[in-house]
C-alpha cells in the first residue's frame, strides 16, 4: 500500500492565496462573486488570507474596478486588495495617490488584455514608481475570457524590461503547462522574478521550479473563483517539502513580498 | 482512506514538447506521493499503435502491481487495428481501450471507428475518449452522440475523458441517463465546483478519477476529488471503487484481482 490519500486534509502551513479575484464578471456568472462567499470557501479550504483583484478592473476600467474592490472588501482584513493598473491610459499620479490612500500592497498589469507591449518605453515610469515604493507587480501569463484571446505574455519583453528594474519584484502568475517551456528559463534569468503556481500542474513541475529558483520565489495561488482553492494547496503538501519551505511557498513568501 | 486508489487516465512515454520524460521512477514517485495504488496507462503518441502498446508493457513489466495496461487503437490503419487489439488485450492483458479521435480529424462516432467498437463490444470492455471535438458538426450533443453509440454497441462501456473536470451539463446528463457511460476528472483546470456538480448530476457511481499523468501531476489532479465538498463514500468510489467495478479488477477470473 502506498502513502494514503488524506480525505481530511487541512493545510499544515498558514495559507495565503496569491491569486484570487473578487467581484462579478461581465461575461459570465461565476459561482462565487462576493466577499462572504470567498471567505466561506477559504474557510473550507483552510486558507487564512487572500490577495484579491477585481475582474472589472482588468476587463473594463481599472479605477472603477479598483474602487469597487475596496468597497467589496470593506474592513475584512483577511482579504488584501491588489489594484489592476493599465499604464497606457491610467494616470500614474492619480493611481499612486489611490494606492497609497488605500494601503494597497500589490499591483497587477495585464498587457495581453490591455494591448500593449510590456516594454520600458511603455511601462518605465510605472515600474520606477513601483520599484521605489517596494510594491510588487503581478503579470498574468495570459488572460482568459470568452470574448478575448490576447495570446500569451511576451516572455522576451518581460525579460528585457524586468532586468532593467532589479529592485522591483515581479510575480509571473497563471502560468499554464503550455508556457512551461519559457517560464523556468525566464525565472532563472531574472532573480527578481517569482512565480504563482495556480495553473502550474505539469508533472513534477513545481518540484523542478523549486530546484531552479528555490523556495523563496514560488507562491501558492488558487485562481479563484475560476478554480477551486484547495487542490493546489493539497498538491504542495504532497511535494515532500520541509516545514520551512512549505510555509514559505504556502504563504510566507507572499507575506514577505507584501511586507506584511 | 482504506479503499484502493485507481488512476484511470494516464499516458506512458516521453513528450519532449512539454518536457515530459519516459521516466518510470518519477511516475512511481508521484503515484506514491499522491496515494495512487494503480495507474491505467496508455500510449497514444505513435502512429504505430503496436509500438505504443509495447512501450506501455515496459511500464507494466517494471511494476505489474502498480500499472494497468490500456490498449491504443487507431483507425488510421484499419487493417491493423483489430489485430493489434487482439494482441494487446488477449496477448498482453490490457484492461480497456483508448482512442484519440483528435488525431484522426473525425469524431468518435465516425463509422471509421465502428470496427474497433464492434470488437470492444464483443469483449464487453471499456473505451475512453474525449466527448467533444473541435471539428464536431454544428448541433452535435454529447447525449445524442453517446445515445446512438450505446444503442449500436450496447456492451461497450464508454468513458468520457475530462468531462468530470468541467461544468458540462450535457456530459453529466449523458452519464446520468445512459447506464454504460462514465465521466473522468482530469483537466489542466481545477474548475470550482466541478466534482460536486458532476456527482450531483451524474451520480457518484459514474465518475472516475484520472490525472492525465505524465502530463499533469497526480498530486494535483487527485486533490480535486480529495478536497471536494462531497460525501466520503463518494470520494472512495470516484478514487477507485468505480474503476474496480468498471474494469472488473476484483474478479480473479479476469486476472486482475486487487
Amino acid at each position: 500500500m502506498t502513502r494514503a490519500v488524506d480525505l481530511d486534509f487541512r493545510p499544515e502551513a498558514p495559507a495565503f492565496d496569491a491569486n484570487a479575484a473578487l467581484g462579478r464578471r461581465h461575461d459570465r456568472r461565476v459561482s462565487v462573486d462576493d466577499a462572504a462567499g470567498l471567505l466561506a470557501e477559504m474557510d473550507r479550504a483552510g486558507v487564512e488570507r487572500a490577495l484579491v483583484y477585481a475582474p472589472h478592473a482588468a476587463a473594463f476600467d481599472s479605477a472603477e474596478g479598483n474602487a469597487g474592490l475596496l468597497e467589496a472588501i470593506g474592513d475584512e482584513s483577511r482579504l488584501v486588495p491588489q489594484f489592476v493598473c493599465n499604464p497606457t491610459f491610467d494616470d500614474l499620479e492619480a493611481t499612486a495617490a489611490q494606492i497609497e490612500a488605500a494601503g494597497v500592497r500589490a499591483v497587477r498589469m495585464v498587457p495581453t488584455l490591455h494591448h500593449y507591449p510590456f516594454r520600458s518605453w511603455v511601462v518605465e515610469e510605472w515600474l520606477e514608481w513601483l520599484s521605489a515604493r517596494g510594491i510588487p507587480l503581478w503579470l498574468p501569463a495570459s488572460y482568459e475570457a470568452n470574448w478575448h484571446d490576447g495570446g500569451d505574455l511576451d516572455p522576451h519583453a518581460v525579460h528585457e524590461t524586468v532586468r532593467q528594474f532589479p529592485d522591483l519584484t515581479v510575480v509571473l502568475c497563471e502560468v499554464h503547462y503550455v508556457q512551461a517551456s519559457w517560464a523556468p528559463p525566464l525565472l532563472r534569468s531574472l532573480p527578481n522574478l517569482s512565480i504563482e503556481v495556480s495553473r502550474y500542474v505539469i508533472v513534477d513541475g513545481i518540484a523542478r521550479l523549486l530546484e531552479i529558483v528555490g523556495p523563496e520565489r514560488v507562491l501558492y495561488g488558487s485562481r479563484f473563483p475560476e478554480q477551486a482553492i484547495a487542490p493546489q494547496l493539497y498538491h504542495l503538501h504532497r511535494l515532500g517539502l520541509n516545514a520551512a519551505d512549505l510555509r514559505a511557498v504556502c504563504g510566507g513568501n507572499l507575506e514577505r513580498l507584501l511586507r506584511m | 482512506m482504506d479503499s484502493p486508489v485507481i488512476d484511470f487516465h494516464c499516458h506512458a512515454g516521453s513528450w519532449g514538447r512539454y518536457g515530459v520524460d519516459a521516466d518510470c521512477d518519477l511516475y512511481l514517485k508521484v503515484m506514491d506521493a499522491a496515494g495512487v495504488d494503480r495507474s491505467c496507462i496508455n500510449c497514444i503518441w505513435f502512429g504505430d499503435a503496436r509500438r505504443g502498446n509495447d512501450l506501455v508493457m515496459e511500464y507494466v513489466s517494471r511494476a505489474p502491481d502498480r500499472f494497468i495496461g490500456v490498449a491504443f487503437a487507431t483507425p488510421h490503419y484499419p487493417e491493423e487495428a483489430v489485430r493489434e487489439l487482439e494482441r494487446a488485450v488477449h496477448g498482453l492483458g490490457m484492461a480497456y481501450v483508448k482512442i484519440y479521435p483528435d488525431y484522426f480529424g473525425l469524431p468518435n462516432d465516425d463509422p471509421a471507428y465502428f470496427p474497433i467498437y464492434e470488437w470492444i463490444d464483443e469483449q464487453e470492455m471499456a473505451v475512453m475518449c474525449h466527448a467533444t471535438y473541435p471539428f464536431d458538426p454544428p448541433g452535435t450533443t454529447i447525449e445524442g452522440r453517446f445515445t446512438a453509440l450505446s444503442e449500436r454497441f450496447p456492451n461497450v462501456r464508454w468513458v468520457m475523458a475530462h468531462t468530470a473536470g468541467t461544468l458540462d451539463a450535457d456530459a453529466a446528463e449523458t452519464a446520468r441517463t445512459l447506464p454504460n457511460v462514465y465521466m473522468e476528472t482530469c483537466s489542466s483546470r481545477t474548475t470550482l465546483g466541478a466534482t460536486e456538480f458532476n456527482v450531483e448530476r451524474a451520480g457518484e457511481d459514474k465518475v472516475l478519477y484520472g490525472s492525465d499523468m505524465a502530463l499533469m501531476d497526480a498530486r494535483h489532479q487527485i486533490a480535486k476529488v480529495v478536497t471536494a465538498d462531497i460525501p466520503r463514500r463518494a470520494k472512495e468510489k470516484i478514487l477507485g471503487l468505480n474503476a474496480i467495478r468498471l474494469l472488473r479488477l476484483d474478479d480473479p477470473a479476469k486476472g486482475g484481482a486487487i
